[in-house]
């Protein structure tokens, strides 16, 4: 493993006895619009105070997941976290390009490397970046990039 | 007309006309990969470091490397460690790998460095019963459980829904559904999330799709978890199925950053099956694909040769190497549903055998899944089991005393179940202006078994409203909404802490399950313990007496009576 992301800002220190959050650490759980866990019931879902950005999970909660993973020794899957905590930026139809743009001969090694930018500068996401560009490099070592013709 | 046909013994026209002698067997193969897992064309195990780095892997120097090698080499094997792992004898590790002094994380801290070659090395030492002796204590989660398929031949929502409801009665901890006409996914995908929570709040549900609409109805909240994520284990086949460990890793992070749990999906004889797989058995394959996911950070695997079933059954040896391959996605870590899941062989016998070395040591989803509905209506091209077996299935769990996930319901639950799914179907479909539901196919679900027991529904009318789903842009909220308003209060509450789960992230750990009490079980608050005789998961307690009833059990203190 190499790829890691820089930690949030004031890391708690979680362990496995946190787990799960929902049921023991709501404390720590916002939705991206700021509320607590406790604020999406039924009443507010019926009084309309309750939209679909609601029921998303904040970049911060990610990076929380991501601690407990580490914790019981998923480095990996803390990774995935940590890029998935970037990626809540990116608009749905964006991600999906993105992804489309990542399969074999879908992209020029330019195309990679703009959206590695994109990701860098317009979504402060550099371990998505980093992907991406890893992905630029071996697709041109095993001729995966987009061809002339296509 | 004289026959000059040989004389066959009475016992040969029986035998030949056994249902195992319609099933297909085949020599193998190595130059070609039609072998299970032992092929003199299989690299040697090695591994060099430099600068922290993997220069050479399994005999090959980086500057060879394909896109497996140096996605395997950068991402899924521990550089720290792995030169120390490597030395370990392939026999030290099988005997850790049975040991119950040994325990899981000891095996782990190992083969977090293990490469392709060495784990087949390893697994090659081990016959089918310690196979399972692994995987009863390398399983990520202590609680085993298991999936079933929703589908209706007609692409029917009403069936979808209506056997999701009984399927979670029953005790399937995930729900799958997929299409004949692709273009039904959304009402197909809305009926099963309905279902399921009608039959059991916090049951999973997914729609298998293409990869990119897949996810796009997870964004809405419409489904609750993806596993259709296929890898594969040579460059040339992956680049087939066009994608990339790079594109897939960027997926498996789109879904996690929008709070949804996923798996990979992978199995041996999918490379031979799609014609390349460069000389290497179908073991070592999979092995590169469960090394590439475990590198991607995806939290699980769907494998045990998934749709390619036929052809590992079709080999020597086949039915152990993919027991092996369930072994070896538990033995790094990762959630594994275990197969069980296509139609496989004519013989029920060999159907039964197949199962064996998931269902005794328990895997995290036995099946992936079991079909939830007769075998016609299965549109994954049919399971392993299906509706048919559910006493079969319930009764070997009682016989062995092994929890496979399902239990024995009496026929009046389940029809309140159906009948309920089916009304709150008809309400939701009322209420979002999709085509209507009467109460003649509501009382035919209730009722039936299979999509020929429905009424036939306008296809084009149901097709309009698919499209309509989309357009519209119906999310998971808009169905809770509906229900509410419609006086399904208690499945709307359960889909919205379905969907309240999103925000704490907890299903996206390691074989996260919701109870029934919507706690998340995952591989770190239910983490397997097992070490030894009386540790571990023990079927027992509540959980057994459930188990313990059938369809017909004799009263023991009135023997004139039955109960169930």
């Amino acid at each position: 493993m190499r790829v890691s992301a820089p930690a949030p800002q004031s890391r708690p220190d979680l362990g496995p006895a946190d787990y799960p959050l929902s049921v023991n650490r709501q404390d720590l759980l916002r939705t991206p619009t700021g509320k607590p866990l406790s604020a999406l019931t039924m009443n507010a879902v019926v009084a309309g105070e309750i939209v679909a950005d609601d029921l998303r999970i904040a970049p911060e909660t990610l990076q929380l997941q991501a601690i407990l993973a580490e914790s019981v020794q998923r480095p990996q899957l803390a990774a995935n976290f940590r890029r998935a905590a970037e990626l809540t930026a990116v608009p749905d139809a964006e991600v999906l390009a993105m992804y489309n743009a990542l399969r074999p001969r879908a992209s020029s090694r330019d195309e990679l490397l703009t959206i590695a930018e994109n990701l860098e500068s317009k979504y402060h996401a550099p371990v998505c970046g980093a992907l991406v560009r890893e992905a630029a490099e071996v697709y041109q070592r095993r001729d995966l990039l987009a061809r002339e013709e296509d | 007309m004289t026959t000059t046909q040989p004389r066959h013994s009475r016992r040969t026209e029986i035998l030949e006309d056994r249902p195992v002698n319609l099933d297909g067997f085949v020599e193998e193969w190595p130059e070609k990969g039609l072998v299970a897992m032992e092929s003199d064309f299989d690299p040697a195990p090695s591994v060099r470091v430099e600068d922290g780095r993997i220069v050479e892997l399994d005999g090959r120097a980086r500057a060879d490397f394909d896109f497996m090698d140096t996605f395997i080499a950068d991402h899924a094997i521990d550089v720290e460690t792995t030169e120390a792992s490597m030395a370990v004898p392939s026999d030290e590790i099988a005997r850790m790998l049975i040991n119950p002094t040994v325990s899981r994380q000891d095996v782990l801290a190992v083969t977090r460095g293990l490469t392709p070659a060495k784990i087949l090395d390893v697994v090659k030492l081990m016959n089918v019963v310690e196979i399972m002796q692994g995987m009863q204590k390398m399983r990520a989660r202590r609680t085993p459980a298991n999936q079933g398929h929703s589908t209706s031949a007609r692409d029917n929502p009403l069936q979808v829904a209506v056997d999701a409801a009984e399927g979670a009665l029953r005790g399937f901890a995930e729900l799958e559904t997929t299409l004949g006409v692709l273009r039904y996914a959304p009402l197909v995908a809305i009926a099963l999330q309905v279902g399921a929570q009608v039959g059991r709040g916090g049951v999973l549900t997914q729609c298998a799709l293409e990869e990119a609409t897949e996810l796009e109805l997870g964004m809405r909240g419409i489904t609750a978890y993806a596993e259709t994520i296929s890898i594969y284990g040579t460059e040339s086949v992956f680049v087939d199925g066009d994608d990339t460990p790079w594109s897939k890793s960027f997926l498996a992070s789109a879904y996690a950053s929008r709070g949804i749990k996923m798996r990979f999906t992978s199995g041996t004889g999918s490379e031979v099956q799609m014609g390349n797989a460069e000389g290497k058995s179908m073991l070592y394959l999979e092995i590169r694909c469960v090394l590439m996911a475990k590198g991607a950070g995806v939290q699980g695997l769907q494998n045990g040769s998934i749709s390619c079933i036929g052809v590992p059954g079709a080999m020597p040896g086949g039915i152990r190497a993919v027991a092996a391959e369930n072994l070896v996605a538990s033995m790094v870590d990762l959630e594994c549903a275990s197969g069980n899941d296509q139609s496989f062989s004519h013989s029920a016998m060999r159907r039964t055998a197949r199962m064996m070395p998931q269902l005794l040591p328990g895997t995290d989803f036995v099946c992936s899944g079991y079909s939830g509905v007769p075998n016609a209506d299965n549109m994954f091209a049919g399971s392993n089991f299906d509706t048919d077996d559910y006493d079969d299935w319930n009764t070997i769990q009682r016989d062995l005393q092994v929890d496979g996930g399902l239990r024995h319901i009496r026929e009046d639950e389940i029809l309140q179940v159906r009948n309920k799914a089916a009304r709150a179907l008809q309400a939701l479909f009322a209420e979002l202006d999709l085509p209507r539901i009467t109460d003649e196919e509501v009382e035919a679900a209730t009722y039936a078994n299979g999509s020929e027991d429905y009424p036939e529904r306008d296809v084009l009318e149901d097709l309009k409203g698919a499209q309509s789903v989309m357009d519209r842009g119906i999310t998971g909220l808009d169905l809770v909404t509906a229900l509410e308003r419609t006086g399904f209060h208690d499945v709307a509450e359960n889909l919205l802490t379905v969907l309240r789960q999103r925000v704490s992230g907890d299903l996206l750990q390691t074989s996260a399950i919701l109870t029934h009490d919507f706690v998340p079980l995952s591989a770190i608050n239910d983490a397997n313990d097992y070490a030894g005789p009386g540790t571990g998961y023990r079927l027992q307690g509540e959980r057994w007496e459930q188990l313990k009833k059938l369809r017909h059990v004799t009263s023991a203190e009135n023997p004139e009576t039955e109960v169930s």
